[in-house]
């Protein structure tokens, strides 16, 4: 620990501090805050979403057919089907359909009437995914036999989101 | 007073929560292995819910708290040390639990999403808040008098803490991989099985008594190095005034 003397100018009596008030800062900081929260959440908010849906193809800003894109959708109820290492389904959202093809498995909890998130290009009317990621919803519903059976007789429903 | 004696830095409020934290934990672990079911679309691995979720949530509280404590520390007529302890003492358990969310949140998402990481809107800000709390201790370690370390790091906590609000939101403001939430949810509606819920619930208590017991704990071991590094001060003063009196 240094405790060295102090030199005389180190000495000489301090003038008192002005109190400042601190009203000026806390307005800036307000002014930060909100001026930074309206940007993010207005101006950015297309550079920021992570997909775009499968209505939104070639329509919404950032999404525009001739570029690698991420889209989200519900896998269509019964379009789902392996064909020599290619998985091959329909995904749907707001009445849109996408032709999706992936060469491979997409494995884990892939299966039809869920949301994904596929990343790929569109190919003339079919979209080359090459990483698929599932959306799940943020239901939680235990899985038991009745319960199984109940979602079997349901209708595929998309959920928005 | 014996110098060889050890002072507990127990209390009985830290042995509350601590055996609070146990009869939690218990519950927690047996019930969420053994007595909740499985969801329905993603089988087995809902299991890291329990732990993923209430570590999420007593982060978010660690920040908010080493906030409040960091304002008061401020604001305060006082500008008590005491309060810039809890502050630096509930950030450093606050990021334990933040890197315990981030690592069982990276293992169910490779589960259910496919892959380990996505710099979502979700993740991304997360990440950023890990970091930003991450520089909040590198400041607090800049050196100088414990009060110029309070006020460093009280004006860094306050605004660290506007960010738990983006990270909290970001699943809403833009689209996320990352699902919404399910408890706290705007519409106020519960989309989980009761079992579930009730575990999670008591995951939450569980991890929050944990929370409260190690930051009682690191607070007063926080004091105490104050205490030494003023004693020390004290005696290296006395030793310069003996100096200067024998010359």
């Amino acid at each position: 620990m240094d405790l060295t003397p102090r030199t005389s100018a180190d000495n000489a009596p301090l003038a008192p501090r002005k109190r400042k008030t601190k009203w000026g800062y806390v307005a800036v900081l307000v002014l930060i805050v909100v001026g930074g929260g309206v940007i993010v959440s207005r101006f950015l908010t297309s550079a920021i979403d992570y997909y775009c849906n499968v209505d939104e193809i070639g329509v919404r800003e950032g999404c525009e057919a001739d570029r690698r894109i991420r889209v989200q959708g519900t896998v269509e109820e019964g379009s789902l089907a392996a064909d020599s290492g290619t998985t091959n389904f329909i995904m749907i959202y707001n009445n849109k359909e996408l032709a999706v093809t992936y060469a491979g498995d997409p494995g884990g909890i892939f299966q039809e009437c869920i949301p994904v998130v596929v990343h790929g290009r569109l190919t003339g009317k079919v979209f080359e995914a090459n990483r698929i990621e599932v959306k799940h919803s943020n239901e939680y519903v235990a899985d038991n036999a009745q319960r199984i059976d109940d979602a079997e007789s349901q209708a595929c429903s998309p959920i928005a989101g | 007073m014996n110098s060889t004696a050890v002072r507990s830095v127990g209390t009985p409020s830290t042995r509350l929560f601590g055996l609070l934290a146990i009869a939690c934990m218990t519950w927690v672990v047996v019930g969420g292995l053994f007595f909740t079911p499985a969801d329905l679309n993603q089988g087995e691995s809902v299991r890291i819910m329990y732990v993923h979720v209430p570590t999420a949530w007593v982060a978010y509280l660690a920040f908010i708290v080493t906030g409040v404590a960091s304002a008061m520390f401020m604001f305060g007529k006082k500008h008590s040390l005491g309060f810039d302890r809890v502050a630096g003492a509930s950030a450093e358990v606050g990021l334990m639990f933040m890197a315990i969310t981030l690592i069982s949140g990276s293992l169910w998402g490779r589960l259910t999403w496919g892959t380990f990481w996505e710099w979502d809107p979700r993740l991304t800000t997360t990440a950023f808040l890990f970091v930003t709390y991450l520089g909040y201790m590198a400041v607090r370690g800049l050196g100088g008098s414990p009060q110029q370390r309070a006020r460093r790091s009280a004006v860094v906590a306050m605004l660290a803490v506007l960010e738990i609000p983006l990270v909290h939101f970001s699943v809403v403001m833009w689209r996320s991989l990352h699902q919404r939430a399910s408890v706290l949810s705007t519409d106020g509606d519960i989309k989980m099985d009761g079992l579930m819920l009730t575990t999670l619930f008591v995951g939450v208590i569980g991890f929050t008594c944990t929370f409260a017991w190690l930051v009682s704990h690191r607070q007063r071991v926080m004091a105490m190095r104050d205490i030494l590094l003023a004693t020390q001060l004290d005696s290296a003063l006395n030793e310069r005034i003996a100096e200067g009196s024998q010359s």
